[in-house]
């Protein structure tokens, strides 16, 4: 059976903040259906590598492209197949925890956005507080929000910042849950986790983001992630 | 992005097309209409309200120019032209308008727009439309407004003053334009910097044309067929920036929006320190400092005064802040057309007001986050004295180029440098007072004014600093009302120094009233 082409591959990728690298170069190449995740202690670089890989920030060196192009957020076409959840907490303020939701979906074009946006409010358990202002939410329940808003949109590629941050336990296995299914359906997935148990359920492989990047296995990162081993 | 992919892999296979941009703003726009209390009657009122306040604003600038004296004093007129100072006034100005818009983007969008709105796939261009027109609108209002008051008052021909207001905004206009457009090649902070270096050959030709004495063969005049060529290319660059908003990468767009929303939130805290972090700190380049071994520092009060001292010198803002307003006074002397006793004592009090504050940003970020001096074993009064040692110095020596100028003026130049020396402590505690202000308080009571209402809290806040400026430099400005540093002024001016500097480090919180009800109640 061929290989699925790769969704996005990054070569010799150097990000940094003026002009210096935070971590050493990184080159890996994720395929559909297939999940890595960054891990390296605080301040490594993971997000900054992400937010590379999103076109937020322009990288020092090296190349990073998705389905074979430049990364160049300012495309509706890449925009339309990257869905990123950062940890920025910005939402309008008139707007309800529903409407951010059905905004997005029929931003994306997205036909039955009622229907996905129902599904989307009870599976993160926020069918309850569809009509309140997110300023009204709890932290943990924001953060669900967003995952939500990452999820009710068609993708080829997810970006994900830590996203079990802020979120319960039961909330942490459904979110893995949620990205195997991801996989399974054909989209690829990067996340920066410092969750041992995410990564172990939902990666493939995995970027330990340091002084050397370096890809390595699913259990040699499970292991990476113990106290003091970074 | 690969011809070959098409559709997103994941997702609801049921897809409409994308929307327009315009539905999506209307969509956000017309719920928050919804929820918002304001109709359109409110809208109206507040309107209405803004234009009142500016025409009463207008009107009292207008008469305040005009009735300025115009005195040639004993030492005589050094003979700066006020044509030959508005082409320098002018340039900085042109500065400020682009370095304020390559700090507010001149393009961006708040925190909500660019989560929910920029990851959208629709056309960006749309979204960014109103954004791209608001500044430059802003800017033309503005400027028409500043150049049709100041050209009415000096010139005194209402249609003139037309003829240069329209003008003017015009080219506000344009320049902000023009911002938006390099933007969208080489990004906000190239523009930033290219109008602080306008700013700063403003600065520099405004010393050079007092040094040469130079005088231009007319005034500065905006001849109609000048706007009509301005429209042309205002129509020009507006079709230009529309094209290549989708150019714009969203992070530049995400950093303009929140610096605006910075500015904003200090604009209406009245936190003018506030105001210029968020201007600078956000487009400054991050740099790495070499970090000092303090050999200077002996204990908690030199480690406070050193710090302080630290803060000023690694801030160029502050560094240029304090050499502009020192020239102020300066330029204000050698223009015959300016120079009467009264102008010159209000450019002193208003350049000097504006260089203390940047002497105390040490204070001012200690109010906020007062870290260090938890750390070092001194009182609250000790701390507070400690933050003088700095402004004191810095503004001594900004009193020297101020009085000094006053003294080359009015041809007795010893007495008013001593003057101003022995008034340097009085805006020292003049800063620190307004360094360490409360947040406005918007609960207390409104009292109403031919120019609207005005929330007491407010302005209680806006006068702490000023209130002491005024009590402190009292013996200096009579000294310049009446052309001499009597001794008895002199004597004056250090009792007055000696109060404000007392005042100014007090870590009392309540005003002398509510000391002295509480003392009448017994607390």
């Amino acid at each position: 059976m061929p290989r699925p082409a790769p969704v996005l591959s990054a070569n010799r990728l150097e990000v940094g903040w003026v002009g210096r690298p935070v971590c050493g170069p990184a080159t890996f190449t994720l395929r559909a259906g297939r999940a890595i995740a960054l891990v390296g202690p605080n301040g490594s670089g993971k997000s900054t590598l992400l937010r590379a890989v999103l076109g937020l920030l322009e990288p020092l060196g090296g190349t990073v492209k998705v389905l074979g192009s430049p990364v160049d957020e300012r495309t509706a076409t890449f925009r339309a197949h990257v869905s990123a959840v950062l940890d920025d907490d910005a939402w309008f303020p008139a707007l309800t925890v529903a409407e951010h939701l059905y905004l997005t979906a029929r931003g994306h074009g997205v036909a039955g956005a009622g229907d996905e946006v129902d599904e989307l409010l009870d599976e993160f358990g926020l069918t309850g507080h569809a009509e309140v202002l997110p300023n009204a939410l709890s932290s943990g329940q924001r953060r669900r929000l967003l995952l939500a808003a990452g999820l009710v949109r068609p993708r080829s590629l997810l970006v994900l910042d830590e996203p079990e941050q802020r979120l319960d336990s039961a909330m942490r296995r459904h979110v893995a849950d949620r990205l195997v299914a991801e996989k399974q359906a054909g989209g690829a997935v990067l996340i920066a986790t410092h969750d041992a148990e995410l990564l172990a359920s939902v990666a493939d492989s995995a970027v330990i983001v340091g002084d050397e990047t370096r890809v390595v296995r699913v259990d040699e990162a499970v292991d990476a992630l113990r106290p003091g081993a970074l | 992005m690969s011809a070959t992919v098409l559709d997103p892999a994941v997702g609801p296979a049921d897809r409409t097309p994308i929307p327009a941009a315009r539905s999506i703003r209307g969509y956000t726009a017309a719920v928050a209409r919804q929820r918002a209390d304001a109709g359109m009657m409110t809208l109206l009122g507040d309107v209405y309200y803004s234009v009142i306040m500016v025409g009463i604003g207008v009107l009292i600038a207008l008469g305040a120019l005009q009735q300025l004296p115009v005195v040639d004093p004993p030492g005589g007129p050094v003979g700066l032209s006020l044509d030959a100072l508005a082409r320098p006034v002018l340039m900085v100005a042109a500065g400020a308008v682009v370095s304020l818009a390559g700090r507010l983007g001149p393009v961006g969008v708040g925190g909500a727009e660019a989560q929910w709105w920029l990851s959208l796939p629709v056309d960006r261009r749309g979204l960014l439309t109103p954004s791209a027109r608001r500044v430059p609108v802003v800017a033309a209002l503005a400027g028409a407004l500043v150049a049709g008051v100041l050209d009415a008052a000096l010139a005194g021909s209402a249609s003139r003053a037309l003829r240069v207001g329209i003008g003017v905004g015009l080219a506000a206009a344009l320049l902000v334009g023009s911002a938006a457009l390099v933007q969208s090649w080489r990004g906000s902070r190239v523009v930033a910097q290219g109008g602080d270096a306008l700013m700063v050959l403003g600065a520099v030709s405004a010393v050079a044309v007092l040094a040469l004495g130079w005088q231009p063969s007319g005034a500065v005049d905006v001849p109609w067929w000048v706007s009509g060529v301005l429209v042309v290319l205002l129509g020009a660059v507006g079709a230009l920036v529309t094209t290549r908003l989708d150019r714009i990468p969203a992070r530049s767009l995400r950093d303009s929006g929140a610096v605006a929303a910075q500015a904003t939130g200090a604009l209406v805290s009245f936190d003018s320190r506030e105001l210029g972090r968020a201007l600078t700190d956000r487009i400054a380049r991050q740099e790495r400092r070499r970090s000092r071994r303090m050999r200077t520092v002996r204990g908690p009060l030199s480690a406070l005064v050193t710090s302080d001292l630290l803060v000023l010198v690694r801030s160029p803002r502050h560094l240029v802040q304090l050499a502009a307003t020192a020239l102020v006074p300066v330029l204000v002397v050698s223009a015959p057309a300016l120079a009467g006793s009264v102008q010159v004592a209000l450019a002193v009090l208003f350049a000097g007001g504006v260089a203390m504050a940047a002497t105390t940003e040490g204070a001012r970020r200690a109010e906020l986050t007062p870290g260090l001096d938890r750390l070092l074993p001194l009182s609250a009064n000790g701390l507070r004295r400690a933050r003088l040692v700095v402004p004191a110095i810095v503004m001594t020596v900004w009193n020297l180029a101020a009085f000094g100028a006053v003294g080359v003026w009015y041809g007795s130049v010893p007495l008013w440098l001593a003057l101003g020396v022995l008034a340097g402590p009085a805006w020292a505690g003049a800063a620190l007072r307004s360094a360490f202000r409360p947040a406005p308080r918007w609960d207390l009571a409104v009292v109403a004014t031919p120019a609207g209402a005005v929330p007491m809290g407010a302005a209680a806040v806006i006068a702490r600093g000023p209130d002491a400026v005024v009590v402190g430099l009292l013996p200096a400005v009579i000294a310049i009302l009446v052309g001499a540093p009597l001794p008895v002024l002199l004597l004056a001016q250090v009792v007055t120094s000696a109060i404000v500097l007392a005042w100014g480090s007090s870590t009392e919180t309540r005003s002398l009233f509510e000391r002295l009800t509480d003392s009448e109640a017994g607390r």
